[in-house]
């Protein structure tokens, strides 16, 4: 197993480089301690409420306890099932991997045993999983010290139960994937998780059938022990049960068939993958793509959104200079949706609002959720507008290279937006004003409201970004701007507009107050990102 | 006659495209050959088969007289890919120190450090894998490859990102390689880089090999062969592609 040892070796020294870095920069502990901090607070007054609240769980509320705790159980386990399967089913598809690319680069063409690294890194992917649990535990551990006296046997069963669940979903990704590449027996694999699925869903859907109450009877079935032979999920949830039933030794069985089913998967997976590589480069490159995405190493391009890369367009000619920018987005957009103008998505949401202003009408339907959805949709198009500074045009050295001007390259790059969020706005208010009968005021404001939304986004992210230097400078400095901004801009602007709706009593006084306020601060934003967008350049990713 | 590396029939297909269709050729010991393809032609879909990093479909490949998918033909070669990947959280040193275990290298300190000075990384050891640039993994990657001293090298495309004194310290290499009698199949774009020190010359068109000879042999095959230079006659012969 002279592999088993050099990989051990590599990620000792991994490790220890980790470390080192910790120790170079300890303020990359300050989350792990925030977390610990929140796990002792919360576990501590967990412990202090629990001597304080037993007597009354005690007394008369068990039945309603027990009814609360079963209905629990009952969503997760589902949920846990349901998740099982999709899994299984994502198998069919693509596979997962163990690897990063510098082991398909180094470790790959090395005179090395494929079963033995496979067996190593299967191994080793129980540690994500004990960390996720760990986790878990961490956030809820004072939630379930409060409830159920979770003790240290009950913590560890938990942990395992959570740990196991997880951990024995990739080696079971990866026997069908390789049993499908081995034997090309695609449909005879999809078959075979769509029966186990279907039957999964009928154990759980008769009983509720047979109860009183659908959702009471399947929750009372999983609930229950005899749920807890049902492999994997239910394993999971027999040894978990610990902190619940305290039998330790049913707990134990549940552990050990998990051990027992682990090995016969890994016996199963050494046995079909053989010469695997090529079975996990697909997936290794996207997971890298995606880390370095997430790192920054790597540019998040507008592709990542693409819907349709083929599409033929007929390209429209929209003039020289600047507008160039705009022609690109236009067909950048046209590609991405079925209309450069109106998207599938915006679409959906026109109508979702169209909905509520239709429900609006029926006593048993509040309108002001209608105000709530306008108000949300006010924030989403602010994080539009932050994401915008991210990706696209100012990542691109045409931006900079263009012969035009500054202020004329900005309004070009943000033009389709513009016109976008306003035809989007309209839609969605001309005909939800007309229909639920609200103020007519509401088709000049909130159009308004969601441009200025975009805009302060936009410069909200923009400035910061080519303003300060990458790292500690931007790091600190832009939650600081951010937050000075929302305190002295965005937080007067609503309180005036929750102070102008308490007094009038109309959404519409409200929104047009706040608009205004809006307004002033994305006019501000707006001065500056003009004014500093000469220091823009073009970084190589 | 003993090849260091033959391929015999090799095919390999993705779902129903085929993108190597019965490749054969073999690589004589010491001999240094460039692979020479416009884009898509196949070139690094038969070197990732040759080096195992993908299932062939069919047709058999042996280096050294060795299946090369088994642990005695991985000893005799090293593989330097496109894209330089590189471990995040592991030193230059210790990557060096990575590959001499991985290939069981005893002795290997002093030729690291002579890899790593040839490179002028040896100032860099310290440098943690996501530290480095493109440039610099790449040069990583080919010390890597280097360190056990193999028999026989896979160059994929291995001077894209370096720089103008790497490129000409890894052609100084190819010689040195060649001297020592090292064999090597060398995929490149960059024609002028292989001219001189390629004995022989593969150009693969539509998964297929279209040419295979010395580059004189190469230049009277072509109709109007006189006065062509290499990177001449690669264009004449993959015009249609």
């Amino acid at each position: 197993m002279h592999e088993v040892y050099l990989l051990l070796k590599k990620d000792l020294r991994i490790l220890g480089n980790n470390l080192l870095l910790i120790l170079r920069n300890p303020l990359r502990l300050i989350p792990y301690g925030l977390a610990l901090a929140y796990f002792l607070f919360m576990y501590s007054r967990g412990v202090s409420g629990s001597e304080g609240t037993s007597a009354e769980v005690d007394m008369d509320t068990v039945g309603e306890v027990d009814v609360a705790l079963q209905n629990i159980i009952g969503v997760l386990t589902v949920l846990a099932l349901a998740y099982f399967l999709f899994q299984l089913y994502r198998a069919s598809k693509k596979n997962i991997t163990f690897f990063k690319m510098a082991d398909v680069n180094l470790l790959f063409p090395a005179p090395v045993k494929p079963a033995n690294i496979l067996l190593y890194y299967m191994g080793r992917s129980f540690l994500p999983s004990l960390g996720g649990s760990l986790f878990f535990l961490i956030y809820s551990g004072g939630q379930l010290a409060k409830d159920f006296d979770l003790d240290f046997f009950g913590a560890v069963f938990l942990v395992l139960g959570f740990t196991f669940y997880f951990f024995l979903i990739f080696p079971l990704r990866f026997l069908i994937y390789t049993l499908n590449t081995r034997f090309q027996i695609l449909e005879v694999l999809r078959l075979g998780i769509f029966i186990v699925g279907l039957g999964m869903a009928l154990v759980v859907i008769i009983p509720g059938l047979m109860a009183e109450k659908f959702w009471e009877g399947i929750f009372a079935w999983v609930a229950s022990p005899w749920f807890d032979l049902v492999p994997i999920v239910g394993w999971s949830k027999g040894m978990m049960s610990y902190f619940v039933t305290g039998n330790w030794i049913l707990s134990s069985s549940y552990l050990l068939l998990y051990i027992l089913t682990y090995f016969t998967v890994v016996k199963l997976v050494i046995r079909f993958s053989g010469y695997y590589y090529e079975d996990v480069l697909d997936a290794t490159q996207s997971n890298e793509d995606r880390l370095e995405k997430a790192k920054g190493k790597k540019e998040i391009t507008e592709d990542t959104y693409s819907l349709n890369s083929k599409k033929q367009l007929a390209l429209p000619e929209f003039g020289l200079g600047a507008k160039a920018i705009y022609w690109r987005n236009y067909v950048q957009s046209s590609r991405q949706d079925f209309h450069p103008l109106f998207g599938i998505y915006s679409m959906g949401m026109v109508f979702l609002g169209i909905v509520f202003a239709g429900l609006s009408h029926f006593e048993w339907f509040a309108h002001q959720i209608f105000y709530i959805y306008l108000i949300f949709l006010l924030f989403f198009y602010f994080m539009a507008g932050f994401g915008r500074a991210t990706i696209g045009d100012l990542k691109k050295p045409w931006f900079i290279l263009i012969p035009a001007s500054w202020s004329s390259k900005f309004w070009n790059m943000i033009k389709l937006d513009l016109l976008q969020t306003l035809l989007f706005s309209l839609v969605l208010i001309v005909p939800s004003v007309f229909l639920a009968q609200f103020h007519w005021g509401l088709i000049l404001f909130f159009p308004l409201g969601m441009i200025f939304s975009y805009l302060i986004g936009l410069g909200l992210n923009l400035i910061p970004q080519i303003g300060l230097d990458e790292g500690w400078d931007r790091i600190l400095i832009k939650p600081l701007m951010i937050g000075g901004i929302s305190l002295f801009g965005l937080l007067p602007s609503l309180f005036i507009a929750i102070l102008f709706f308490a007094i009038t009593k109309q959404f519409v006084y409200g929104l047009a107050v706040g608009v205004l306020g809006l307004g002033a601060v994305a006019g501000l934003l707006l001065h500056v990102s003009l004014d500093i967008l000469k220091r823009l350049e073009f970084k190589e990713l | 006659m003993d090849y260091m590396l033959t391929v015999t029939d090799l095919s390999k297909k993705y779902g129903k495209q085929e993108a190597v269709s019965n490749l054969s050729f073999q690589l004589q010991g010491g001999e240094v050959v460039g692979l020479l393809g416009p884009n898509g032609a196949g070139k690094s879909t038969t070197m990732k088969c040759i080096v195992g990093l993908l299932r062939k479909t069919s047709g058999e490949i042996r280096i050294g007289g060795y299946d090369h998918l088994s642990v005695g033909a991985k000893r005799l070669f090293s593989y330097i890919p496109e894209t330089p990947y590189v471990y995040d959280l592991l030193t230059i040193w210790e990557h060096m120190q990575f590959i001499a275990q991985a290939y069981g290298v005893r002795e290997w300190k002093t030729r690291a450090l002579e890899l790593l000075e040839l490179y002028e990384l040896d100032d860099k050891q310290k440098k943690l894998g996501r530290d480095l640039s493109k440039g610099m993994r790449q040069k990583v990657s080919i010390c890597c490859a280097l360190l056990p001293d193999p028999q026989l090298l896979f160059f994929d495309e291995p001077m894209i990102g370096l720089d103008p004194k790497a490129i000409k310290n890894t052609k100084n290499l190819f010689k040195t390689l060649k001297d020592q009698g090292k064999t090597i199949l060398v995929s490149t774009h960059l024609i002028e880089g292989i001219e001189a020190i390629a004995d022989r010359i593969m150009i693969m068109k539509e998964g297929q090999i279209i040419g295979n000879d010395t580059i004189e042999n190469l230049k009277k095959q072509a109709a109007t062969g006189i006065g062509l230079s290499l990177e001449d006659l690669f264009l004449e012969m993959t015009k249609d592609a």
